[in-house]
């Protein structure tokens, strides 16, 4: 150091100079860093990521969609990518729907203001254990029992669905008001009255939101599901990737972009209008939503 | 009761003392309900929807294939725990690479911080186009790209991790305080830094416990990548199905399941302490 003082130690102590930086602060950013730095370099290692690769990646990643250009719809119309694509939904919808159906009495079983612990707990690890398993290995298994077809996948979304919906609806549930519970108490109501009439019409409106939500996630994932052969679209893409037919490819990459494009538009409107009752703005219910879905409310 | 009482009570159907009419159910309501309903029952009859599978499941003769469980094959290095190593390194690398690209292009694509009209609606329309393309559907196009393998499927992780991250982070820049944004730009800071001074400190919390919530999508993720090819223990999974040796599945299985909850209470716990 020379002679100067450094400007930040000009004013130390003085009652109008600039107040100290604090350490604490800077060390936890640098451990963090650390860490996330630590981690990268970790992962990277084992990923076979010579320079050579990562430079020459870009755009290889590129000509394969240069090499989409222009699609070809005319052929895949022909096959009949649009019957597809709407497989593609169809598994989505009967999965969410089995997936609602059974979560929701799960859920209120799963709620520690509707359920004794030793109920509740094991229904807790239940919906634990389904969302660790990816629905595509569940519908590998699937498919070995029920055979290929879109009702294997449909049956494996379900089942994943379940495990998603039942923690977010129990969620909801206990953090539902006590009041209309202790309403319907006080006019002698049993446990179903309770539930029904106290927390119910509370839940539901949250509750079905998540379906919907469930509903947009499904259909990317019924998509992903034809990819083993449970029926959709996703066996389409395959099949063309592997013969090389890139502008089918580009078709088929377009046609289901427009499909869950069209389907998330219309599904995010209703949760919406469910969520909001037509008042409201969008970034409040968003919040809302994706604030349960992160665990802001704990769990 | 007294002999007053006695006279009929006039039943006073949305009277001041008696019982509130019930509200009657809008015709849109009814068309909505059978509409669904109709809606079900097509798409339950398309895909086959079918009860005794229920029973099938329980009675079919390929569970006896599930066990038993080969452990010394499952707890072996290079067979589970390598490939295993090898998922996480993706879903690792993915949520790095997709968060760290994320917080600028969330910034581009809120309304509140965007520096102009034209990256915002650019960015938006990149980013809603990149999410509508499944998972799967990216590492399989970049394994045709790039070649089969790890680094593929990382390739694929990162770009989908980056749109997913990027909308919820931008609904949460959306909804930070304006103010102190506006507090920097009346004293004169120009666009970046008044953004970073003014907006990425109230966004922070929200920002770290989204990218541990993309952390668990990813590791989700990079297990069944290896399906398609991408690299990791999805890969093991399907060479044993096409032999069908579900003992060795569900031993996977099992040591996923473990490590998958392990990871995801950790999560859990890290992000209620930030939000």
């Amino acid at each position: 150091m020379t002679a100067t003082v450094p400007p930040d130690e000009r004013h130390e102590g003085s009652p109008a100079g600039r107040p100290e930086r604090p350490v604490g602060p800077l060390v936890a950013r640098a451990v963090v860093f650390v860490i996330i730095a630590g981690a990268f370099a970790w992962g990277a290692s084992g990923l076979d990521a010579s320079w050579a690769r990562l430079r020459s990646a870009p755009g290889d990643g590129w000509a394969i969609f240069a090499l989409m250009w222009p699609p070809d719809f005319a052929t895949e119309l022909e096959r009949g990518v649009i019957g597809k694509v709407l497989e593609s939904v169809y598994i989505a919808w009967i999965g969410t729907i089995l997936g609602a159906a059974i979560s929701l009495p799960l859920a209120f079983l799963a709620s520690n203001n509707v359920s004794p612990s030793f109920i509740r707990l094991p229904i807790r690890q239940l919906f634990n254990a389904i969302r660790a398993v990816p629905e595509l290995i569940v519908a590998v298994i699937l498919i070995a029992i029920t055979g290929l077809g879109p009702w294997a996948g449909a049956l494996a979304i379900g089942l994943h669905s379940v495990g998603t919906l039942g923690k977010l609806s129990s969620e909801e549930i206990e953090s539902s008001d006590r009041g209309p519970v202790e309403a319907v108490e006080a006019c002698g109501g049993r446990w179903i009255s309770r539930v029904r009439w106290g927390i119910l019409p509370q839940v539901m409106p949250v509750i079905i939101s998540y379906w919907l939500f469930r509903f947009e996630v499904n259909v990317r994932a019924s998509a992903v599901l034809g990819m083993i052969g449970a029926g959709g679209v996703g066996a389409e893409l395959i099949s063309q990737l592997n013969f090389r037919n890139f502008p089918e490819v580009g078709a088929v990459l377009i046609i289901t972009i427009a499909v869950v494009i069209f389907i998330d538009t219309i599904s995010s409107a209703v949760r919406k209008r469910i969520i909001a009752g037509g008042a409201g703005d969008d970034q409040s219910r968003m919040a809302v939503l994706f604030g349960d879905l992160v665990g802001h409310r704990g769990g | 009761m007294t002999a007053d009482a006695s006279a009929p009570e006039p039943a006073a159907p949305g009277g001041p003392g008696g019982r509130p009419k019930k509200p009657r159910r809008k015709p849109l309501t009814l068309v909505v309900v059978v509409g669904l309903v109709l809606w079900t029952w097509f798409t339950g009859r398309q895909v086959g929807f079918d009860l005794t599978t229920f029973i099938d499941l329980w009675t079919n003769p390929l569970w006896q294939k599930f066990w038993p469980i080969p452990w010394e094959w499952v707890l072996d290095r290079g067979n589970v725990i390598d490939p295993l190593i090898e998922t996480f390194q993706i879903a690792v690398v993915a949520t790095v690479v997709g968060c760290g690209l994320a917080l600028p292009v969330s910034f581009a694509m809120s309304r509140l911080t965007s520096p102009n009209g034209g990256t915002y609606w650019v960015t938006r329309v990149v980013m809603n186009i990149v999410r509508a393309v499944p998972d799967l559907f990216w590492a399989k196009i970049l394994v045709t790209a790039i070649g089969i393998g790890a680094f593929a499927g990382t390739w694929a992780l990162s770009i989908f991790s980056l749109a997913v991250m990027v909308k919820l982070f931008s609904e949460t820049i959306d909804g930070a305080d304006p103010r102190p944004l506006e507090a920097a730009r009346a004293a004169g800071g120009r666009h970046v830094p008044s953004v970073r001074a003014g907006v990425l400190p109230t966004v922070l919390p929200s920002y770290v416990a989204y990218s541990l919530y993309i952390f668990e999508l990813n590791i989700r993720a990079s297990i069944v990548l290896g399906l398609v090819g991408a690299g990791g223990i999805g890969r093991v999974v399907e060479a044993q199905r096409q032999y069908f040796r579900f003992g060795r599945i569900l031993g996977i299985l099992l040591i996923i399941f473990v490590v998958v909850f392990v990871i995801e209470q950790i999560s859990v716990a890290l992000r209620r302490r930030l939000v």
